[in-house]
């Protein structure tokens, strides 16, 4: 193990102690319509944010959006459609036939359209990922402004996993040439409520 | 207010008319200028070729040159950004630290020092600005298209003053010509490149004349508009700036 | 062969040239907008650019508390002096965890360090998940671009080669329909895979956590799956406290591509239950780094690719011609730091116009970095002797008024009389595309002193 030398040498190498700098969040703030501007940054990302009267609308929402879907795990009591039930247990590579997601978000970024999940809202790991098509629902005073925010708002959390997540998978490799659906989901709803 | 006017050696030897309106145009604003004879270079041919150590001798009779003077003032933003940037390392004497201090490009004298912007010139022609990267990212005569400030530009601002000149916007507003010093000659394919890149920006924006403050770049491009017989001319800011047309 | 002889090949195809050119610019406006819409840009950089001289000016205790948080998670921490021990501790992990099939996501380390290479010898299956990774590990090149792996490639070379290695039909290089298949192939390949290799886009000392960011998703679908996960890590990727990430994230994808953050910001701290991650600290150089005062600048590097894009020379000559893991600006301050005489060429592949510094998110003074290696290699690694002779000479007769005087004369009047065939020869690479000046009768300094008799 290198562990010690490479201690020492960072030692002996590194300059006198700089400060780390105040952050001003002042600079950075904005008086603007949160709920449109996350909706509009949903859309530039390649996803879709829909603004739901109430929680009761939900699952007739999602019925109309994705009418073929079968094969459901909803993570959340906010719908009812799941047709497929999960625990901690559950082997992820099982999930792999899975059409249709449905987690609930615990904050939404307005400034980049990120929805942030953790594994507590997944159960499992591997699921916003692996399935076909994804929805996220939020609620609309979870929205905040900036990371900066947002970093405030999670950092009492269980650090287990956890990520902001913006958008469907995508790619544009070859020839810059946008493709949505890389090797994650191929589409994501966002669900305002 | 005492001004030494300061010519590179490539316009010394090679475009003296640019000294020339230069000097005409400083002193049709009422400027005081003397030309110290003996001046030669600022060295920076040597430090970007990494000679830095063997310029010394260069740096410090440039100083020796004007230490006498208010201000130092060039056509050329290069040149000036080498002294204020790159004569860190003589010894910082007074005479060293004040030369630094007081060398200027000749729009940002005329625009920053002098406060003018409008002189009276007139120019009936369509004008490209090359804005020259040492000028522009070295001395901040303008905003750069990288950062997120707000707009300005020196040479702009005493451009749109020139009666019947026609400022073209580009596609590219600030992209390098590829000159480079030794760069045009020892990666020349690239260097080549750049510059046909830049002239057909200007032609594609119905440029007739393209002008910038720092004619090492314009030597660069004019040689490749001459080699191709391109429709466009090349001049320095100050031959626009000096021109009653 | 040395940059400039690279890129003279490259630029034998014009069209390839622009095409190249065009790609990489559009990108660098996509970021544009991408920042103008930020309030506070410039403030995110400058406090990006302060934490990260904090970091260096403290690394020894941040690696310390970040490997302290990280094995309170339940994380086993690895130190590597260099490539060859990085390679080996990854190697021993997947021996003894008896992985046989591997997928890895984008990691410039690992490509640094040669890893695949290294475990193809010793019979592991490496596939790179990235689509750009995977197309140049097909076509067996390197990366050309450190966020844009493939961008030298065009869609109907993707397409030949998708057919060759994956059964495609030819789709005159249809993104779409590509893609797909690519996702298919993958798929497959994570659904196998033993274990996951990711790189690291931060550390955050206080809680021991890393963050990968992606936007295909395919390190989380490598790391969800396995029962292993590996990240691998530059020391250089720490950051002091979580909240940073507001900045660094803020930063990154909108400087790489234009969006406002990448897909997926994925944050481990905890291996999930039943798997076993481990993160790979790896010094290669590093420290040597750190001891240079006008270079350790160059160690706030985040990887986002954006000084690649502005700069007018990579965009014309193709990442492949630095010949070196990182190519464009950063690369070039980066490399002579590793082997000076092998990347000595680098630092003089620029023009110095400072289009670098002035995008990166944590602003590097890459141009300037790059002049003082200039300094450091004339002095240290053997240079053409006409080179040196010529700007010897320049510095003694530029500090002497009388013999520029005489100097400057002669090489007037050369250029004014000598014939077109001597000026316009095979030495002067000046004349090659370029006309040189006209030469007036006299210079500057004979018509001010001309003018000044008739005053």
């Amino acid at each position: 193990m290198s562990r010690a030398s490479i201690l020492n040498a960072v030692k002996k190498n590194k300059p006198d102690l700089l400060p780390l700098p105040e952050i001003d969040l002042d600079v950075f703030s904005e008086n603007i319509d949160l709920v449109k501007t996350f909706i509009g940054n949903v859309e530039f990302v390649g996803g879709r944010a829909i603004q739901l009267g109430s929680v009761e609308n939900i699952d007739s929402e999602i019925k109309n959006l994705y009418p073929n879907a079968t094969k459901i795990v909803s993570c959340t009591r906010d719908s009812n459609l799941g047709t497929i039930s999960i625990s901690k247990n559950t082997n992820p590579h099982g999930l792999e036939t899975i059409d249709l997601a449905i987690v609930k978000g615990e904050l939404a970024v307005a400034e980049n359209g990120a929805v942030w999940i953790s594994e507590n809202d997944l159960t499992i790991r591997v699921l916003p990922f692996i399935t076909n098509d994804l929805i996220l629902i939020v609620n609309k005073e979870d929205i905040h402004l900036h990371m900066h925010s947002a970093y405030k708002a999670i950092s009492k959390r269980d650090r287990t996993f956890g990520l902001f997540l913006s958008g469907p998978s995508k790619t544009a490799d070859i020839e810059q040439c946008l493709v949505i659906g890389a090797q994650g989901a191929i589409s994501l709803t966002v669900l305002i409520v | 207010m005492k001004v030494g006017l300061f010519i590179p050696c490539y316009i010394n030897q090679l475009y003296p008319q640019v000294g020339i309106a230069t000097l005409e145009l400083l002193e049709k604003l009422g400027v005081d200028v003397d030309y110290p004879m003996g001046q030669t270079c600022c060295g920076q041919p040597l430090g970007n070729s990494g000679y830095e150590d063997d310029s010394k001798g260069i740096c410090q009779l440039f100083v020796e040159n004007f230490k006498t003077y208010d201000y130092i003032v060039g056509p050329s933003g290069s040149c000036v950004y080498h002294v204020k940037k790159h004569f860190d390392i003589l010894e910082q004497t007074e005479d060293v630290k004040r030369v630094r201090k007081n060398t200027y490009e000749l729009c940002q004298f005329i625009h920053d020092v002098l406060g003018k912007t409008h002189l009276g010139a007139s120019f009936p022609y369509k004008v490209g600005i090359h804005k020259s990267c040492h000028g522009l990212r070295g001395l901040r005569l303008g905003s750069c298209s990288e950062r997120m400030d707000t707009h300005y530009s020196t040479e702009e601002d005493l451009l749109k003053n020139v009666k019947g000149l026609e400022l073209k916007t580009l596609k590219r507003v600030d992209e390098c010509c590829g000159f480079g010093g030794t760069f045009s000659v020892f990666e020349e394919a690239i260097s080549v490149k750049m510059g046909n890149d830049r002239i057909r920006d200007h032609i594609d924006s119905d440029v007739q004349v393209i002008t910038g403050a720092d004619h090492s770049c314009l030597m660069h491009l004019e040689g490749l508009i001459n080699r191709n017989k391109q429709p466009l001319k090349v001049m320095h800011i100050a031959e626009i700036l000096n021109s009653s047309i | 062969m040395a940059h400039a002889d690279e890129a003279a090949l490259f630029n034998k195809d014009e069209s390839k040239v622009d095409w190249h050119d065009k790609a990489l610019w559009f990108v660098r406006q996509k970021r544009d907008k991408s920042a103008h819409k930020v309030k506070g840009w410039e403030t995110l950089r400058d406090l990006a650019s302060a934490i990260k001289a904090n970091v260096m000016s403290n690394l020894d205790n941040y690696l310390v508390q970040f490997e302290e948080n990280a094995q309170k998670n339940g994380v086993t921490v690895h130190w590597a002096a260099d490539a060859e021990e990085h390679n080996k501790i990854v190697h021993s992990i997947l021996q003894q965890t008896n992985v046989k099939k591997v997928v890895k996501s984008k990691s410039m380390l690992t490509e640094e360090c040669h890893l695949n290479p290294y475990l193809e010898a010793n019979g592991i299956e490496v596939v790179d998940t990235d689509l750009g990774e995977r197309i140049v590990q097909l076509a067996k090149e390197v990366p050309s671009h450190i966020v844009l792996p493939a961008i030298h490639k065009t869609k109907e070379e993707v397409d030949v080669l998708f057919q060759k290695h994956l059964g495609t039909k030819p789709s005159n290089g249809d993104p779409q329909y590509l893609t797909n298949e690519a996702r298919k192939h993958l798929r497959d390949k994570f659904l196998k895979a033993d274990a996951a290799i990711t790189g690291v886009n931060f550390a955050v000392a206080d809680t021991g956590g890393i963050v990968v960011c992606t936007n295909e998703g395919n390190a989380d679908m490598g790391a969800h799956l396995a029962k292993v996960h590996i990240a691998c890590m530059g020391m250089e990727k720490l950051i002091p406290q979580e909240k940073h990430l507001g900045i660094f994230l803020r930063l990154l994808a909108r400087s790489a591509t234009g969006q406002p953050i990448t897909t997926y910001s994925s944050h481990f701290n905890k291996p999930a239950p039943g798997t076993e991650m481990h993160i790979v600290i790896v010094d290669n150089g590093r420290t040597e780094q750190l001891n240079r005062e006008d270079f350790r600048a160059s160690l706030h590097c985040i990887r986002c690719g954006a000084c690649m894009n502005t700069c007018p020379i990579y965009r014309r000559s193709g990442g492949h011609s630095y010949k070196a893991t990182i190519p464009g600006p950063i690369g070039s301050i980066l490399s002579p730091g590793k082997d000076l005489t092998k990347h000595s060429d680098l630092p003089f592949a620029s023009t110095l116009c400072g289009s670098c510094s002035d995008v990166c998110p944590v602003k590097i003074n890459i141009h300037e970095q790059l002049y003082k290696w200039r300094q450091v290699i004339v002095k240290d690694v053997p240079q053409p002797v006409v080179k040196k002779t010529v700007l010897k000479i320049a510095g003694r007769v530029l500090a002497n008024s009388k013999m520029y005087g005489f100097a400057g004369k002669s090489a007037r009047f050369i250029l004014k009389h000598a014939p077109r065939f001597v000026t316009y020869s095979k030495f002067n690479a000046w004349g090659e595309a370029r006309d040189l000046p006209e030469v007036k009768d006299d210079n500057f300094d004979t018509w001010y002193k001309k003018r000044q008799k008739h005053e």
